[in-house]
């Protein structure tokens, strides 16, 4: 008897106890649209208009912006530090997306804003169930053309193989970068269709020069001379992929025609690595991440064929694979001593994209200490209007990046994305910002796409994977847009954009009537605030996923007020 | 016994004339008779033969990439003359890989991997396993509550997980790998040597070591252990199989043995997703596996029932 009432005291108590863990999380836990809707704060009571504004005391901090500001409820004006004429197509770019002022404050720039974004685009986000999908719905009060397909789904997986195998199965509509041994396959299948991209990217074998011996120039030229990148090219990648002469590819403007990298010649850099004492006995590493990307579509492969490459001219490199954003951080805190392999995949088609992100003053230490005669001309051709103007410091650039050789620019990859045949309107975007909108799968009600990964975060200001900022395209919208198909500059929240004769003052006159996913309607405080949460270093909406806001530097020179 | 001897005690004592069999030749003509015993006992032979043999079998350096060396595709399948194969295009009996090597030579030399691991990694389990479970069922008291209890904790784990945990914490390669299949398979060994020494203990033989103070360790080491291998040495055969398999699923996550090594794990890992463009590359080292794996089995099975007293008719 006083062994059951003892039993039956500890089943109560390990009830209790059961019960408290899970009861709160409970509601939370369940998927509920209903309350994802209402998150979103409130649109603030119409009331006067107050003009944000946001100032540089000087230009000194080293970044582009002078000064942010709202000339009226309707106009935004820029005031650059220098000229920049890939300021529209920088403006276009994601990151750089509108978010709602009183959200902002709302979310503290952090937390929801990562998992619920609120924007005015196309498509308005109804749920994120982590680790399995995203579930978007047709934005009823679009400004524009209202989306064709009622909802639309994200989902991912890393394995090529099971991303078509779903895509004939038919439970998804499109799939991003099928394998490249699959591409016969898709193209032979009636039921299916391929849309390609043009190798707007780079594959490159990046060094750090801060650890020896790739601090010595001659030692980097050596291995460029040792990689046969022919070979890559011809053996690992997809048709119309090409060797890269350069980290800019030929499609875009800053390519220098006629340049050439250094051919081929393993006797050769064997023979400088044994003047320089790296032979006999150099053992490194090769690190790089296991997804795929446009520009390497089988990593694991290639960087085998380094490897055997580096034996071949007696050079140990050991294969070390990284998790991704973990790769990516060490690669931008400069922490991998051995050779790394990283691409880029262009986002908007200019030079500043390419050079100025991975070699200007703003870039990371991913490849050690910068170059200043490449920042030189960098700054020159960036701070000048006509591209005839710009082209010649761009051609210094790329001839500098051949001495300096911080990198092995090895491909231009082709790739693409593959869709079910009676998808209208499917095509695969350059710069990887399909707009799913504007696709019809066949008079279905739900477009289902299956891409590589999953996204990290939905505030796309903090992203700068391309898995994560085509999600933040269907819902988030920036002040101007990019043309699907030919990347050229359109207008999008702002109908007209003008600049003085120097382009240092651009002024940005906003769409009339825009309405946030919440119910707010669009003014240029939230364009100010938009921005200046990114470019403020000290502001105390300055807070992201991590807080690194890769691309604003990147794009923009520096933060203002950046801890030292 | 030599001849004369046997004579001259033939007539003292008639009983000993035949000679009795021992446990072990027992143990081998009733594992000779066990037909599913001797297959395995054929494939673990070729086995080993062509581990030792590996390079003199493989037709290519397993880890050459034949890019600019002959005029092939990167992930061809098999092509064998007598098989039809034109003559003119060089012979590759499993195919090639995606770096364009040898997918046969490569199966060959990751046999010895496979084998190293396996006969390593449980050899070593097996050691520390045995020396806990004889001091634990021996000693008895606290000691085997504490020891007992750490195995226990260990056996909780799912084992496949806690060697993904350690190889983790230790970084990825062979040596690791080894080490982290060798722990996490100790708790068996510990607990068959526990169960099989807290029975012998109380054997007449021990009783009576015992009560003329023969010291402990030679009780532990000379009396009980040699009694107790038998589970021991089934189980080990078994549990060689099961490391294997870890040992490729390890490497299949990237986590055992490293490129351009060829481990049979990591080449199915790293082809994964070409099973439906080039399956030749999933096929033949699925295969090696489950041949090896199956071998194993079908021994330490034969063995089982050959040594198992109580089995016996």
């Amino acid at each position: 008897m006083r062994k059951s009432i003892f039993l039956l005291s500890v089943a109560l108590i390990l009830a209790l106890v059961i019960g408290g863990c899970v009861a709160p999380a409970g509601p939370g836990a369940a998927p509920e649209p209903a309350a994802t809707q209402a998150a979103p704060a409130e649109a603030a009571p119409a009331g006067p208009f107050e003009p944000m504004s946001m100032a540089a005391e000087n230009c000194d901090y080293g970044g582009l912006f002078k000064s942010i500001e709202a000339v009226d409820q309707m106009t935004v004006k820029f005031t650059l530090c220098q000229p920049d004429p890939a300021f529209p197509a920088k403006v276009a770019f994601s990151s750089f997306a509108i978010n709602d002022a009183d959200y902002l404050e709302a979310t503290g720039g952090g937390g929801e804003l990562i998992e619920k974004p609120n924007g005015t685009g196309p498509y308005k986000l109804v749920d994120w169930l982590r680790g399995d999908q995203i579930i978007f719905e047709r934005n009823e009060e679009y400004w524009g053309e209202p989306a064709i397909a009622k909802t639309l789904v994200f989902r991912w997986s890393a394995e090529s193989a099971q991303r078509l195998v779903e895509l004939q199965a038919g439970t998804v509509d499109g799939i991003d970068n099928p394998g490249p041994d699959d591409f016969a396959v898709i193209e032979a299948d009636p039921n299916l269709q391929l849309a390609k991209r043009s190798g707007t990217n780079i594959f490159y074998i990046g060094m750090n020069n801060t650890y020896p011996p790739f601090d010595n120039e001659r030692v980097r030229q050596a291995f460029a001379m040792a990689i046969d990148r022919q070979r890559i090219v011809d053996n690992f990648y997809p048709p119309g992929s090409s060797v890269a002469t350069q980290f800019m590819p030929p499609s875009i403007f800053g390519y220098t025609e006629g340049l050439t990298w250094y051919d081929y010649n393993p006797d050769e850099a064997k023979k400088i690595l044994e003047e320089e004492g790296v032979l006999p006995g150099f053992k490194t590493t090769i690190t790089y991440r296991d997804v795929v990307r446009g520009y390497l579509p089988n990593p694991g492969v290639v960087a085998q064929d380094i490897q055997a490459q580096l034996a071949d001219i007696g050079v140990e490199a050991e294969i070390v694979v990284m998790e991704s954003g973990a790769f990516l951080d060490a690669a931008d805190r400069g922490e991998i001593d051995g050779f790394h392999m990283l691409g880029w995949g262009a986002d908007y088609p200019d030079a500043t994209n390419f050079l100025d992100f991975h070699f200007g003053p703003g870039a990371s230490a991913q490849f050690g200490e910068g170059f200043p005669d490449i920042w030189e001309a960098l700054q020159q051709g960036a701070t000048r209007a006509l591209p005839e103007e710009r082209q010649p410091f761009y051609d210094t650039a790329n001839e500098l990046i051949k001495q300096h050789v911080p990198m092995i620019p090895v491909a231009h990859g082709g790739n693409g994305a593959a869709f079910k045949a009676d998808v209208e309107g499917a095509y695969a975007s350059d710069i990887g910002a399909e707009q799913f909108a504007l696709m019809n799968p066949g008079g279905r009600d739900t477009f289902v796409w299956l891409q590589n990964g999953e996204p990290a975060g939905l505030y796309c200001a903090d992203e700068s994977d391309g898995e994560a900022l085509r999600a933040c395209e269907q819902v988030m919208q920036s002040l101007l847009a990019y043309e699907p198909g030919t990347g050229d500059v359109v207008a999008s929240l702002a109908t007209e954009w003008t600049a003085n004769d120097d382009l240092t003052e651009w002024v940005f006159k906003l769409r009339e009537g825009v309405k946030f996913h919440n119910g707010a309607t669009l003014d240029a405080n939230d364009v100010v605030l938009s921005y200046v949460v990114q470019w403020d270093a000290s502001h105390p909406l300055h807070v992201g996923r991590d807080g690194s806001f890769t691309y604003f530097p990147g794009l923009f020179g520096a933060f203002l007020n950046a801890p030292e | 016994m030599s001849a004369t001897a046997a004579t001259a005690s033939a007539s003292v004592e008639p009983i000993f004339n035949t000679k009795p069999r021992g446990l072990w030749s027992t143990a081998f003509r009733r594992l000779f008779r066990r037909r599913s015993a001797i297959i395995g006992m054929i494939i673990l032979a070729a086995l080993i033969l062509v581990a030792l043999f590996a390079p003199v079998l493989a037709t290519h350096d397993p880890v050459k990439s034949l890019i600019g060396i002959e005029n092939v595709q990167k992930r061809q399948g098999p092509c064998i003359h007598w098989l039809g194969c034109p003559a003119d295009q060089p012979q590759h009996y499993f195919g090639l890989d995606g770096n364009v090597r040898d997918l046969y030579s490569r199966i060959l030399f990751g046999a010895r991997l496979s084998l190293l691991v396996g006969i390593v990694s449980v050899g070593f389990a097996i050691v520390i396993g045995a020396f806990l479970g004889a001091i634990s069922g021996y000693v008895g008291g606290w000691t085997d509550n504490l020891i007992m209890g750490l195995m226990d904790i260990m056996l909780a784990f799912p084992s496949l997980i806690l060697a993904i945990a350690i190889v983790t914490v230790l970084g990825p390669g062979l040596i690791n790998t080894l080490l982290a299949i060798g722990i996490v398979s100790i708790p068996i060994y510990a607990r068959i040597m526990r169960s099989s020494v807290l029975a012998i203990k109380q054997q007449d033989y021990v009783m009576a070591d015992r009560s003329i103070g023969v010291p402990t360790r030679r009780i532990l080491f000379g009396n009980i252990l040699p009694n107790a291998l038998t589970p021991l040495i089934v189980q080990g055969t078994l549990g060689i199989a099961v490391a294997i398999l870890d040992a490729a699923a390890l490497s299949f996550l990237g986590l055992g043995a490293q490129p351009p090594t060829p481990e049979w794990g990591s080449m199915i890992g790293q082809e994964r997703n070409q099973v439906f463009t080039a399956p030749h590359l999933i096929i033949f080292p699925g295969i090696a596996l489950i041949l090896t794996v199956l071998g194993f089995n079908l021994l330490g099975d034969g063995l089982r029932d050959a040594l198992d007293v109580r089995q016996r008719s």
